[in-house]
């Protein structure tokens, strides 16, 4: 085989990056005596146009069976000099790039050691190049529409983004309404807003808008199966009844008045009752109510009951037969944007949450302070009374190796934000926070912060470890929270109502839905990203992207910032009438060799790899497979080979540096 | 009559385990006396080394040579065998990768005469006698064959054309060999394995194999095993996943995990290796995400001490064969003859 070799000096003549350290005088000789180097050429810039067009040229005129070229990291220019050499007419996998400049000319003070160095790693890379061979990236038609799971603001925001590209999106909600945590809440830190006002016109574009996208949207429902890779996924949505038809119904809420069933409202911490017809939450969207099969006697006692359908003034609104369904759709990309929830508290004993109910968490007091709340957005106790004095605790169960061990972001915040409602519901009541570290970052933060604490009702008291701080519920009723400063007796301190500030945790959520995708979640329960930095809201499966507080806990402006950049993803992966370029550097399986040992599939970060439950045969799909190689090191068989990095070439590149 | 084509077997640095595996063809022996001239055997038959010396180069049809290259003798038997053999099989585990003889290249020659006549606890040898290669006694010079640096393969010392693997070959194997080439099928490019699979033992093993997430590796006398379900998967290093298959997993089948004699898989050149990384894999970190570093090794290296050897474990019919090979001499220069 003739190899011809390419020296580049990374600047001009001997002043060079890499002719600077390394004269290409000094290793000419040697490689031109390696048994298969037919010529060994230098040039000056080789990235450049010139030097680029140059190597062009020559490989024209001397058509070499395989290159190498030796210059900088693959890095920067392995896909450059493939171009190249693909413009020449030689397959781009038959070039070996080495790396003279970082590996050597950078770091080698001796410009003797320095050409000793180089000609080792030449003479590796033509010993390797040997081995290689051809490969054809495959092309693939792609699905341009997205599947969106979740239609919270990170959810609603992807959908958003989605649909405004033109893209045709199904987005799956599990709840009967859309918006995720938000629309529950009152206002919103850093600055205060209305949260339903917030959502207002991403919901009023999605559902009523004009986006160039259709999106079809699914409530209460989830996804249930999925087959298939990036830009070919077959996706089961399973939808439970909802027994009211969202075309149909005005939304009036007349089936509600004449319902003669009531239950207690959870949602409002059953101090009221809903309907077992009823919106899921007054003013959530679609304004269309739910009847709940738990609560209908209908279901519950098989009654016949028919008040409502006998009230409802539009034709086809209630459907008591209406029953479970499971249909399949088509997607090129999927965003997962399903939330989190919060730490249950009564874990942490010591905190007294579900001992009493004026002990409540910071999900409660949302609702509690909401206007379509329990008491009409007024700030009462359990009995009824104004609360004279209410501590906030910060940190509850959060940063603590028996509960929570990670900072959940939001909550200091959102204790400054439940401070600054109850004194404006309620002025006048004492406010004793008791903090441990706080955190309130960026720009925004501080306005809430300060008013927090600066207050003429408000005290602050530190507490440095979980235990220090302990509710305490007395015979009569009474509370009051005990604070170990580490100085004498604690200090005791009573008050009418305790907030708990709960941490974010993932909840069954994810790790449910990864069983179903496939994708990963990490030790905290969140799913696993691509990347944590540089790629936060990619899962390590292409085509499968995760946004919002199902990552991590995040606030409302990173999560609707992450359904934007996972929306982003999609769209730059699955570009409408583009196919799908699969590099061919992927894994194989030769049959004949494998066992079916599954050792392969567990280790697969991107899910690529299957065993045929009848052969029990492994194989990879080429188009997932990221060509990683964790499967080439893991197989025992040795049934795997990685394309582009074979055992065979591995091995010549190694024993060439050896033996030299 | 035309004569019959010559088949020799020889044994090196072996147990007699290879010859035990060619008399176990029972009748089919007849058969194969029947189709050969079996001129050379030193176990069966009384020809000497001489009586090959004086054949001609290639007149030997087959060998099939089996233990490895430990002794100069060794040596000299596999280059006399060569020369005289048209085909020379490296036959049963030894000859193929160096076999359980080879596990003594964990130390050097030098180590194991001074370790075996001088050190060990039960000697009594007050004048420091070890082996020599040759000895003056009244009645004359007392020769024996020099200890090698360290053990090899045969194909490490002479070209080898194919190999039976297995400790010892099945003899249903061996027969399917000798069978192929007394009817004269075509025999595969040299330099291929004959006489076994191209995958693995779990290929022919019986039990379910679900993905593999090991949480604590258990030797065989802590576990009373599930018979149906892999071995490994309950935490026995059973190694039949990185060794090629042919015995038809006999050991699984009774509750032994497979300890890797028919050698690494085709193309597969580091078997001890290969299972190693492999092994790797298979832990489950999950419980170990979060925890602090040090944590991590430690629990991880807990999981490994299960392992009291892992040369034995994983390297117990290849070390020689495989990339490690030996340990190198400590002492620089010094042979172990040069100490005989
Ligand atoms: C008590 C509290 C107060 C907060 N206050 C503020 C604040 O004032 N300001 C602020 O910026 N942030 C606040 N946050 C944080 C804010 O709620 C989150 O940042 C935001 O809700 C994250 O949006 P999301 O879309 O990622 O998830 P979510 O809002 O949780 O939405 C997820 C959606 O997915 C749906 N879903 C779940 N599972 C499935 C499934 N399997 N299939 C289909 N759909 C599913 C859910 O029903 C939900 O509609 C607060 C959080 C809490 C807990």
């Amino acid at each position: 085989m003739r190899v011809g070799v390419y020296f580049c000096r990374c600047g001009p003549g001997l002043d060079g990056q890499v002719s600077g350290k390394i004269d290409p005088g000094a290793v000419r000789g040697a490689v031109e005596s390696l048994p298969d180097v037919a010529y060994f050429e230098v040039v000056d810039f080789a990235c450049a146009d010139g030097g680029q067009a140059r190597i062009l040229e020559h490989l024209a005129a001397h058509r070499p069976d395989r290159v190498v070229i030796a210059a900088c990291s693959p890095r920067q220019h392995e896909d450059t000099f493939r171009r190249v050499c693909a413009q020449a007419g030689i397959n781009p996998y038959l070039m070996q790039l080495v790396n003279i400049r970082e590996h050597v000319a950078w770091v080698i003070e001796d410009p003797e050691r320095a050409v000793d160095k180089a000609i080792d790693q030449i003479r590796a890379g033509t010993a390797r190049v040997l081995h290689q061979e051809p490969l054809e990236a495959a092309e693939l038609d792609i699905c341009p529409d997205a599947l969106v799971i979740g239609a919270g603001p990170a959810g609603l925001k992807a959908a958003m983004t989605l649909a405004a590209a033109g893209r045709g999106v199904t987005l799956v909600e599990r709840g009967p309404i859309l918006g995720g945590l938000p629309v529950r809440f009152e206002e919103i830190f850093p600055t205060m807003e209305c949260a339903p006002c917030l959502l207002e016109p991403v919901l009023g574009e999605i559902l009523h808008g004009e986006l160039p996208g259709p999106i079809d949207i699914r409530l209460t429902s989830t996804v249930t199966a999925i087959k298939g890779f990036l830009g070919n996924f077959d996706v089961t949505i399973a939808t439970s009844p909802r027994h009211i038809s969202v075309d149909a119904c005005v939304g009036c809420g007349m089936c509600i008045e004449e319902c003669p069933t009531s239950v207690p409202n959870a949602l409002n911490l059953n101090r009221t009752t809903r309907k077992a017809v009823d919106f899921e939450l007054f003013g959530g969207l679609p304004n269309v109510p739910v009847l709940d099969e738990a609560a209908c006697t209908r279901f519950t006692e098989g009654s016949d009951c028919t008040a409502c359908l006998d009230c409802c003034p539009v034709p086809g609104a209630v459907l008591f037969d209406e029953v479970a369904t499971a249909t399949e759709k088509k997607v090129g990309a999927i965003v997962v944007a399903i939330g989190a929830t919060i730490y249950d508290l009564s874990q942490v004993t010591r905190l007294g949450y579900g001992r009493h109910p004026d002990i409540v968490s910071s999900w409660d007091v949302e609702r509690l302070l909401a206007a379509n709340g329990p008491t009409g957005g007024e700030l009462l106790t359990a009995d009824g009374r104004k609360p004279r004095t209410i501590a906030i605790v910060h940190c509850a169960g959060s940063l603590d190796a028996d509960h929570v061990p990670y900072c959940s972001a939001i909550c200091c915040q959102t204790a400054f934000k439940d401070a600054h409602l109850v004194e404006s519901k309620a002025p006048g009541t004492q406010i004793v926070s008791f903090t441990r570290t706080v955190v309130a970052p960026g720009k925004e933060a501080v306005d809430l912060y300060r008013h927090a604490f600066d207050g003429p009702h408000a005290v602050e008291r530190r507490y440095h470890h979980p235990g220090d701080v302990e509710v305490r519920v007395d015979a009569a009723g009474g509370l009051a929270v005990s604070h170990a400063t580490g100085a004498g007796e604690p200090e005791v301190t009573e008050v009418d109502m305790v907030l708990l500030l709960a941490p974010m945790v993932a909840g069954p959520g994810p790790r449910e839905l990864a069983g179903v995708l496939d994708v990963p979640t990490d030790a905290t329960g969140f799913f696993a990203e691509h990347n944590a930095r540089s790629d936060a809201t990619r899962s390590p499966v292409r085509g499968i992207f995760i946004a919002g507080t199902c990552q991590s806990p995040m606030d409302i402006q990173g999560a609707m910032t992450q359904g934007t950049a996972a929306a982003g993803h999609a769209l730059s992966e699955l570009v409408a009438g583009r196919t799908l370029r699969v590099d061919p550097a992927t894994a194989t399986v030769a049959p004949d060799r494998c066992s079916g040992c599954r050792t392969c599939v567990p280790v697969c970060p991107y899910q690529a790899i299957d065993v045929d439950g009848w052969t029990l045969k492994a194989s990879v799909n080429s188009v997932l497979c990221a060509g990683c190689g964790t499967c080439v090191a893991a197989c025992p068989s040795g049934a795997i080979a990685g394309h582009h990095f074979t055992d065979d070439a591995m091995h010549a590149e190694i024993e060439a540096v050896l033996h030299a | 009559m035309a004569t019959k084509p010559k088949l020799s077997v020889y044994w090196a640095a072996s147990c007699g385990g290879c010859e035990i595996a060619v008399a176990n063809l029972h009748e089919r022996l007849l058969d194969v006396e029947a189709a050969f001239d079996f001129v050379f055997c030193p176990c069966l038959l009384d020809t000497k080394k001489q009586d090959v010396e004086a054949m001609a180069d290639g007149s030997i049809a087959v060998t099939l040579f089996n233990g490895a290259i430990r002794t100069e003798e060794n040596l000299e038997m596999a280059r006399l065998l060569r020369r005289k053999s048209q085909v020379l099989i490296a036959f049963g585990a030894c000859a193929a990768q160096g076999g359980i003889p080879g596990l003594s290249n964990v130390s050097t020659a030098a180590d194991h005469l001074r370790t075996i006549y001088l050190q060990g606890p039960t000697l009594d040898n007050p004048e420091g006698t070890i082996p020599r290669r040759q000895t003056v006694v009244d009645e004359g010079v007392l020769a024996l064959p020099g200890l090698l640096d360290q053990v090899s393969p045969l194909a490490d010392v002479v070209e080898v054309d194919y190999t039976i693997p297995g400790c010892p070959p099945e003899s249903h194997q061996i027969w399917a060999v000798v069978d192929a080439v007394i009817r004269g099928v075509a025999l595969p490019p040299p330099g291929s394995v004959l006489g076994a699979g191209a995958s693995t033992v779990c290929d022919e093993c019986p039990r379910t194999r679900g993905d593999k997430r090991i949480d604590q590796l258990r030797r065989t006398w802590e576990i009373d095993p599930d018979p149906d379900r892999c071995l490994l998967e309950q935490g026995v290093v059973c190694v039949g996943l990185a060794t090629r298959g042919g015995c038809g997993a006999l050991c699984p089948q009774v509750q032994a995990p497979c300890i890797g004699c028919y050698g690494p898989p085709e193309g597969v050149t580091d078997q001890g290796g290969k299972m190693v990384s492999a092994l790797g894999s298979m832990i489950d970190i999950e419980p170990l995400k979060g925890l602090p570093e040090a944590e991590i090794v430690a629990r991880i290296d807990a999981i490994f001490d299960a392992i009291p050897d892992y040369a034995g474990c994983f390297y117990k019919f290849g070390l020689p064969g495989s990339s490690l090979k030996a340990a190198v001499a400590a002492r620089v220069g010094v042979s172990a003859q040069d100490d005989q």
